[in-house]
């Protein structure tokens, strides 16, 4: 009991010194909150989908920050590693019946290996280049996948997979979940020494090389982790949506992704993730108007653009807090002195 | 004395008052309806198609007094869905679980791209839900219907039938155009060329036709695949030219459709074309090649002209009087409502799900493009497949003549040599290009 009790007066002042201090810990709280009680507040099959499909796609945005946002290895194509994971999913659950808990993991392992693959041609090449490069493997794979009907189902896909759960609640479950827990290691990586790598890498690679660090190492790295995770998205799609098919490997969808890295901020992690929960449901929203729907959206987009360039999670975390030019630890915007080491914040 | 009267005036007002505003602001009475989602790329023809088809079908049942349901008469309500599949599969998906779950459709019509249409049709069956297929051609969707008929069965091919017997009709096409040709200019041996778009779908057709053809007693000259979306084409017509090709055999759904067929006529490359070429099937082909698509065929579904049954007028004209073109096969959700869902319905006095599925899955009945009976497969399980040939559903061979879409086909086609010859009201002789015939008379 008194165990409990510990614990609970531990919660309480983690909360009261390090959560409610700082207005942003308070989102995450409230979001992580959010995604927990839906299901206790609405049992509506649709909008149980659209989250579900929303924190799938988080994953994927969150993988892609993770390699172009913080690495600065501009992916164009990375429907690539969506689609294997996708593909590979699919067909081991229905060729060789492995389970989705199964399955899943081994469609971000294959993924892994296509990161591999493109990582190493493609560590000579820079900016633009290495960019457009990347846009042709999708494209790639759509050409092998038409080649061999038999095995990727051709045009049509891969379809019958095995649902990850039965209940339409379950599944949201599961994947709200793994988003959560998948983010949150992304996060930790980014903020890790690896994290601090592939920041320098990204600013200046030649005087981390000059540091003595392998950066061809740790940018291949960058290519395989961000591939894991957008595989395991890609494995978790095929499994909700029951389909895997060349639309997963298509162009769009790797321009969807960097629209919602860079709406939502990019080298943030929670930028691209909060840009999806923002995005996704938001086109969904806006069915009321279908003939602008598109247009509606594209404005929302550019006037976002416009206004804060740097995304939008940024900077409205610039406008509720403030970051101490001593300590360098955030306040709330309200403060005039710094709530660790007492520098004036004006 | 004066002040109860005052008091009864103003309490008597003030009732008169409620029961007014009441009256004026009551709920209106819930008139119970149909609900029938359409969903479809509704930025595009074919969406296009499936809804103007599906509000001629409702506007006609609820002029008629609605469908009879059991004891109550029951209106149709229809829900619009913009699928967006061209571009997002995902967007598809969305919009089918939205009808179901928000709008709560009873039934519902449309759907174009098959790898969009798949997993739509999972949605519909997980909610038990009647959908009807209109537009999406690949055996895989009523195969699911026979492998897994518990799951399946609320699944429907509305319209086209499927790409089986769509490439088998071509193939008759170019039998009957290959047989004009032989015996009016006299050639010997009829030469074929395959100019196909080059896109998935046209990889069975083309495997499928390199066999066909040399058994039909033609030689196949070659094979070329322009861009779906090419603009210039002059380098595989002028190929094409050189390889004494008599009939082109057309593979287009895209764009390619346009440019192929202005620039043969420019050319005036001496070979018809016939087929597949879906732009051809439009009203806007003769205007938008610049009237250089004289004398193209390809198969379609309705031809202003031409009249498969005493239902094909009605429906096309009123079709053109409203909408001011010639409806589509997308179009057939008109079909789907008014011919297959509103008599079951009223047959089954319920508007429950397996009820239906028993009384329309053994239905056989007419509809503007022929009749309608769903096949089973040979170990007699359901497909819901829609049955192909004479008597049944046949679809037509079009050809442009003097700037006006004519039919061709079937002029007299027998299936079998036993079969009674078929040819429907408004069958014209199909027409060579006069400098075809010159460049072979000579």
């Amino acid at each position: 009991m008194d165990l409990i009790r510990f614990y609970v007066r531990k919660l309480f002042t983690v909360l009261k010194n390090e959560v409610i201090v700082l207005p942003s810990r308070v989102v995450v709280v409230v979001f992580f909150l959010f995604l927990l009680l839906l299901p206790v507040f609405t049992n509506n099959q649709y909008t149980l989908r659209i989250f579900t499909l929303t924190c799938i796609f988080a994953i994927l945005a969150a993988s892609w920050d993770l390699l172009s946002g913080f690495t600065g290895q501009i992916n164009f194509g990375h429907a690539l590693f969506f689609g294997v994971g996708a593909y590979a999913a699919a067909m081991s659950n229905l060729h060789v019946h492995l389970p989705p808990w199964a399955s899943i993991p081994l469609g971000g392992l294959v993924a892994v290996l296509a990161g591999l693959i493109i990582g190493i041609p493609c560590l000579r090449l820079r900016g633009t280049y290495l960019a457009l490069t990347t846009l042709a493997f999708p494209i790639i794979l759509m050409g092998f996948v038409f080649a061999f009907p038999d095995l990727t189902g051709g045009e049509l896909g891969i379809s019958g997979i095995e649902r990850i759960a039965r209940s339409r609640v379950t599944n949201y479950y599961i994947v709200a979940g793994l988003m959560f827990g998948l983010c949150t290691i992304m996060w930790k990586i980014t903020d890790s020494n690896t994290g601090i790598i592939f920041h320098a890498i990204r600013e200046d690679e030649l005087a981390v090389r000059a540091s003595g660090v392998n950066t061809t190492r740790y940018k291949l790295l960058a290519f395989c982790l961000s591939g894991f995770f957008a595989g395991i998205a890609g494995g978790l799609y095929a499994h909700f949506m029951r389909i895997a098919g060349p639309s997963t490997l298509e162009v769009s969808m790797s321009f969807l992704v960097v629209i919602w890295a860079v709406f939502g901020g990019v080298a943030t992690i929670y930028g691209p993730v909060g840009a999806v929960f923002i995005l996704f449901p938001l086109l969904e929203f806006l069915r009321f108007w279908q003939e602008y729907r598109t247009l509606m959206f594209a404005c929302v987009l550019i006037v976002i653009l416009l206004y804060m360039p740097d995304g939008l999670f940024p900077w409205l975390r610039d406008k509720i807090e403030t970051e101490c030019p001593r300590c360098k630890i955030r306040n709330i915007a309200t403060r005039t002195v710094c709530r660790v080491c007492s520098a004036s914040l004006e | 004395m004066k002040k109860p009267l005052v008091s009864i005036i103003v309490i008597v007002i003030v009732i008169v008052g409620v029961a007014l505003i009441y009256y004026a602001t009551r709920p209106p009475e819930v008139v119970p309806t149909i609900k029938i989602g359409v969903i479809g790329p509704m930025q595009y023809v074919q969406g296009i198609g499936h809804w103007n088809g599906a509000t001629m079908a409702a506007d006609e049942i609820n002029a008629a007094g609605g469908i009879q349901v059991g004891e109550k008469k029951m209106n149709i309500e229809l829900v619009q869905a913009d699928s967006n599949e061209f571009i997002n599969i995902t967007d598809a998906t969305n919009a089918m679980e939205r009808l179901i779950t928000n709008d709560k459709v009873d039934f519902i019509v449309g759907g174009f791209r098959t790898e969009a249409v798949l997993p739509m049709q999972d949605i519909a069956m997980e909610n038990k839900k009647i959908f009807i297929g209109v537009g999406a051609a690949h055996n895989e969707l009523c195969l699911r219907v026979a492998k897994d008929y518990d799951t399946y069965k609320y699944f429907f091919r509305g319209s086209p039938f499927n790409s089986s017997f769509l490439g088998r009709t071509s193939f008759i096409h170019l039998g009957t155009v290959a047989a004009i040709m032989k015996m009016t200019l006299n050639i010997p041996k009829i030469k074929v060329a395959i100019a196909a778009e080059k896109a998935m779908w046209t990889e069975p057709m083309i495997e499928a036709a390199e066999g066909v053809i040399p058994k039909m007693g033609m030689e196949l000259v070659g094979v070329w695949r322009p861009s779906p979306i090419a603009t210039d084409v002059t380098a595989e017509l002028s190929a094409i030219q050189r390889s004494g090709a008599h009939i082109i055999f057309t593979v287009f759904s895209s764009s390619v459709g346009i440019p192929f067929a202005r620039q043969a006529g420019e050319l005036k490359i001496s070979a018809v074309q016939v087929g597949i070429n879906v732009e051809a099937q439009k009203d806007g082909f003769s205007q938008a090649t610049q009237e250089m698509g004289n004398y193209v065929a390809t198969l379609n579904t309705y031809c202003r002209s031409v009249e498969y049954n005493e239902l094909t007028k009605p429906f096309v004209d009123g079709y053109v009087e409203r909408f001011g073109e010639t409806p589509t096969y997308t179009a057939d959700t008109y079909t789907a409502i008014k011919y297959a869902l509103a008599p079951t319905i009223e047959k089954a006095g319920t508007l429950d799900a397996d009820a239906l599925v028993a009384i329309l899955e053994n239905a056989s009945y007419m509809v503007p493009s022929g009749k309608v009976e769903y096949l089973k497969d040979a170990e007699g399980n359901h497909l819901h497949e829609l049955r192909w040939g004479p008597g049944y559903l046949t679809s037509l061979g079009v050809q442009w003549q003097d700037g006006e879409l004519k039919s061709f086909w079937p002029n007299k086609w027998k299936a079998v040599p036993e079969a009674p010859e078929v040819t429907y009201k408004g069958i014209v002789p199909y027409k060579i290009p006069p400098w075809v015939v010159d460049a072979y008379k000579q």
